[in-house]
């Protein structure tokens, strides 16, 4: 049972904390000309198999475009004979290389994509979460350290794959961004994102946003959106307390500014979450209510009815062709990932590994 | 992936084929001709003026297993978590070595075997499972394993089958101590002290254990560098336990029997391999109290036994902080047995339970519960040769509908030729497990409205029994097959933002049991063996629309294949004592795509007895374990260690 508990709330505790909530603001209609763009392709879909906690039975799943099938369910364990450890939290890519974030093993595996060699382990973090590249040199690791205390983010120098300085922020850092010479980093633990100059890595301000921020997306104006999940309360006997829940938020900052326009969802029953924008990023995609909400980043309001009648614990969306996939967390059995057209119609379903939780698409 | 899954058959089949001595029997056996030195007086049940009606009267067409003082002696410093799975096939999910071990019988799950002291169940009410290694060897000195379900006889949760622990009264022995010290690898330090006394009125045994170990023992991981040797951290552990038995006897018919037995562990809570470190430790406590009285005449029999239990678990680690623990069970028993006919025996009875739950994971507010049941058992021998039962039983949960759950059973004895015997037996029965503490009040998650699991369940099997007393030989075989379908099983399946219990499906578990006991004597050369073999086959069948777990798998951690051998031989002060278990692949998850290897145990025990005085002896004996040096996972990702020994010193008094 302790076991149990502890793995049941360690994921849904990054979702909980803050404070208070801003003011609700329309964001204002985009005039830009939109530029014409080189298409992406994507061939690849790595699915990041969180695993059992304590179990180090996580991996990442090679799911094929081309040949619509599972191209290798354990492709880290079966390339490097080792198994990727306890908890895989994320992965990012950064030119061919791929960054794993082993959240209970403390550690960051840095893979070759064509190969999924292991080129470095990075290890001596501090409850890893999730991994942003700034630059072909540099790339900034939230760490959580410990709960109810500040969070940090660790600076790694990705040509030496060793961790350079830890800068404090808020506390349980979850999912980051970058645009130009900024980083901003949602602080869930609390209801605030910490902006930091990837060229200095200074703390540049601290931006107010909606309670539990968990995740962060930049569209193609380089805005900033933030998903808030909303501080769960509970009653002293651990039902939640809805009279002092908050409402889940999504807000958008202006780079260079260090405030945000913020609006709140419509109850505070459920935490939206999982925050995702599309290859052209211009539509949000969010998890919420039991299902996946989209909205344009120019619409007025944010969206009352889902576009997909289902609960997931990964969600992520084909830059290519805004093709959704939804991973299903049972956490018992080898899980599935089931894909959508971007109109929320099933396409088809495919097995991976232990509770889906995130897509890198390349 | 599809050699590796059928590998275990062939190995299996090429153990048992070496052995020779395979498929035999499972009854206690005669291995009272051949007790070790400081056992030969103990545990057999005496020629008594009052003969009470013992449970296992009732429980026919069942397979039986008894563990008596011989297969424990040498495990005075360890728990039932070693005995179990150094001496049955039984599979003992263990996460590490003295970490929880959690068992599963007949491809059911932990919470579906009850664990019953002097005839109470001491499953952990929240948990409604026991951790066998938080059970020391000592507090019991016969173990009775009953596989199957049979809970008219034994209540609540026993549906996969039910361990029974006792300590059966020999009267007019005297006076007996034994002490024991004990140091070993990886910073074990044991010692132990048992003394009792009876004479025809007043038997008593009081033992202590006290044991703790560093286990930092080295284990092998895989990491991008190689295969790197590491030590293991954070899995040290301070055990104690304590248990006092008084048996009264008071008048004619009259018996008042007491019992205490305190248990104590502080563990450390050893990491998964490479995974956080967070200083996890949690301390066990359990106290449990007993007293009864019994009054039996010609033909008939009343009892009543009171028992008071506390088990505290407070745990505790860097990340999530403290979590305590505390459950405290009253209970209460009356039965009538009435020997209606020379050969009939018809016993009624009640039970009721109270818990009182303060728990953290429940809320601040205390949690109670009260639990009821009445059964009727019926013990019938139309003739010599056939003995028939038939039990019920009514369980009362809080507002749950909980099925009668009767069983019948029968034996035909059907040939008796000679030194040959061979008997059939089946039985029917039927079983519930009310939902566990945890299950119904947890916080976020627990479900108020579970219902009862229930189970229905078949076996039958053949007994062959050959025995020469001329030759001091006795050969026993028994073969069992089985088949059971548990409904309304509980899982924890994750919600829109927390898990939650629910019934969600229907399992299917079917398999063969297999084992013989050989004892045989020659001049000073004693010899007892026993194999056993167990095939596990055990899937979900049916589902709720919401358990995403596919149909038709075997379900994760129930090894399909499992085997044992045990031999103990003596000669003069000599004794050599070796164990060998197979352990089957098991898988991890639900679907049946990964899993971990089978494996093969050999521990053995060399001892030297020397007399040193009239009444007193000395016994060395040296311990090794895992002999074959074998690098293995009992669990996902739990290090075990590798070849490790002890050195023991005992003393016996009289």
């Amino acid at each position: 049972m302790k076991s149990l508990s502890t793995l049941t709330s360690l994921p849904y505790r990054m979702l909980l904390g803050g404070a208070a909530t801003l003011s609700l603001l329309a964001c204002d209609p985009n005039n830009d000309p939109t530029p014409t763009e080189t298409p992406i392709v994507t061939k690849s879909v790595f699915v990041v198999n969180e695993g059992n906690f304590l179990r180090s039975n996580s991996d990442i799943s090679l799911f094929s475009k081309e040949s619509n099938s599972v191209r290798n369910p354990l492709l880290f364990t079966s390339v490097n004979k080792r198994a990727l450890g306890d908890v895989a939290q994320s992965m990012a890519i950064q030119d061919s290389l791929g960054y794993i974030v082993v959240n209970n093993s403390n550690k960051l595996e840095v893979v070759s994509l064509a190969s999924f060699r292991s080129k470095a382990t990075i290890s001596s973090l501090k409850l890893p979460r999730y991994f942003v590249a700034a630059s072909a040199e540099k790339g900034y690791v939230t760490e959580t350290v410990a709960y109810g205390k500040a969070g940090q983010v660790s600076v790694i120098n990705l040509k030496t794959n060793t961790v350079t300085k830890s800068i404090p922020v808020g506390m349980q850092p979850e999912r980051l961004a970058v645009v130009g010479n900024r980083l901003y980093v949602t602080n869930s633990g609390e209801n605030t994102v910490t902006v930091l100059n990837t060229t200095t890595d200074a703390v540049e301000g601290t931006i107010p946003v909606g309670d539990s921020p968990n995740s962060v997306v930049v569209d193609r104006n380089n805005n900033v959106w933030v998903l808030s999940g909303g501080k769960v309360v509970y009653n002293a006997d651990y039902s939640i307390d809805f009279t002092r829940t908050t409402k889940g938020s999504l807000s958008q900052i202006t780079p260079g500014q260090l405030t945000a326009k913020t609006r709140e969802v419509e109850v505070n029953t459920s935490s939206p979450g999982r925050l995702t924008i599309n290859g052209r990023r211009d539509q949000l995609y969010y998890t919420y209510r039991g299902g996946v909400y989209t909205l344009a980043i120019d619409d007025d309001k944010l969206p009352t009815t889902p576009l997909i009648r289902r609960s997931f614990y990964g969600l992520g969306v084909d830059p290519q062709d805004n093709t959704i996939y939804g991973g299903v967390g049972s956490f018992t059995a080898a899980d599935k990932v089931i894909r959508y057209r971007s109109t929320g119609a099933a396409i088809d379903s495919f097995t991976v590994g232990i509770g889906p939780n995130g897509f890198v698409f390349y | 992936m599809h050699f590796l899954k059928w590998l275990p058959v062939k190995r299996l089949g090429t153990l048992l084929g070496s052995v020779g001595l395979l498929l035999v029997a499972a009854q206690p056996l005669a291995a009272q001709s051949a007790l070790p030195p400081d056992t030969a007086r103990a545990q057999r049940l005496p020629t008594v003026r009052v003969a009470g009606v013992r449970p296992d009267r009732f429980a026919v067409g069942s397979r039986r297993l008894t563990l008596d003082s011989l297969d424990l002696v040498n495990y005075r410093t360890g728990t039932l978590a070693e005995v179990l799975s150094a001496r049955t096939a039984l599979y003992l999910k263990n996460y590490g070595p003295g970490q929880l071990s959690s068992i599963t019988m007949r491809g059911t799950s932990a919470r579906h075997t009850a664990v019953l002291w002097n005839g109470f169940n001491i499953n952990l009410p929240s948990l409604g499972e026991a951790d066998f290694a938080l059970l020391p060897a000592t507090g019991a000195t016969q173990l009775d394993i009953q596989p199957g379900p049979a809970s008219a006889t034994y209540g609540n949760g026993a549906v996969g089958g039910t361990v029974l622990l006792s300590s059966p009264v020999r009267w007019g022995a005297g006076w007996r101590a034994v002490a024991q010290g004990e140091l070993g690898s990886f910073g074990l330090r044991a010692g132990t002290l048992e003394a009792g006394f009876s004479n025809e009125k007043l038997a008593v045994r009081t033992s202590l254990l006290y044991r703790q170990a560093e286990n930092n023992f080295p284990y092998f991981e895989q990491v991008a560098t190689g295969r790197v040797r590491r030590a293991q951290e954070n899995a040290a552990l301070q055990q104690a336990s304590f248990t006092q038995d008084l048996t009264l006897r008071l008048g004619q018919g009259g018996e008042l029997t007491a019992a205490a037995w305190l248990t104590d562990a502080d563990r450390q809570i050893q990491p998964g391999i490479g995974t956080n470190n967070t200083n996890a430790r949690e301390r066990d406590q359990s106290r449990r109290l007993m007293a009864g009285y019994r009054h039996i005449s010609s033909r008939h029999e009343w009892a009543g036994r009171v028992a008071w239990f506390e088990d505290v678990i407070n745990y505790r680690d860097d990340v999530s902080g403290l979590s305590e623990s505390s459950v405290r069970t009253t209970q209460a028993q009356a039965e009538h047995t009435w020997n209606f006919a020379p050969t009939a025996t018809l016993r009624v009875g009640a039970e009721a339970q109270h818990f009182a739950a303060q728990v953290d994971g429940y809320g601040t507010q205390a949690r109670t519960e009260n639990r009821f049941s009445g059964f009727a058992l019926l013990r019938y021998d139309p003739r010599p040769r056939l003995h028939l039962s038939l039990n019920v039983r009514q369980a009362v949960l809080p507002g749950r509908q909980v099925p009668l759950t009767p069983t019948a059973g029968a034996e035909w004895e059907v040939v008796q030729a000679g030194p040959q015997m061979l008997s059939l037996k089946a039985s029917a029965s039927r079983s519930y497990r009310a939902p566990t503490l945890n299950e119904r009040y947890w916080r976020p998650g627990g479900n108020p409205d579970l219902l009862p699991e229930q189970g229905i369940g078949y076996e039958g099997g053949v007994v062959h029994t050959l025995a020469v007393p001329t030759a001091h030989l006795r050969l026993q075989t028994e073969l069992t097959a089985y088949h059971q379908l548990v409904d309304n099983w509980v899982q924890w399946t994750p919600g829109a933002s927390y898990w939650s219990p629910r019934n969600l499906r229907q399992v299917r578990a079917q398999g063969l049991e297999a084992s013989s006991q050989l004892s045989w004597q020659s001049g000073a050369y004693q010899l007892a063996s026993r194999a056993s073999y167990a095939f596990t086959h055990s899937q979900k069948t049916q589902g709720a629309a919401y358990d995403s777990d596919p149909v038709g798998r075997q379900l994760p951690f129930v090894p399909l294949h499992s085997a044992a051998l045990s031999v103990d031989q003596q000669w003069h002060g000599w004794q050599l004592t070796t164990t060998l278990t197979f352990t089957g692949y098991r898988y991890t998850d639900a679907s049946a795509t990964s899993f971990l290897p089978s494996y093969l145990l050999l521990n053995a025990t060399a001892g030297r007895t020397l007399v040193v005085g009239p009444s007193w002896k000395l016994l060395v004996l040296a311990q090794g374990y895992n002999l074959t040096n074998r690098s293995y996972q009992s669990y996902q990702n739990r290090a075990m260690p590798l070849r490790h020994g002890a050195l023991s010193l005992r003393v016996l008094w009289r």
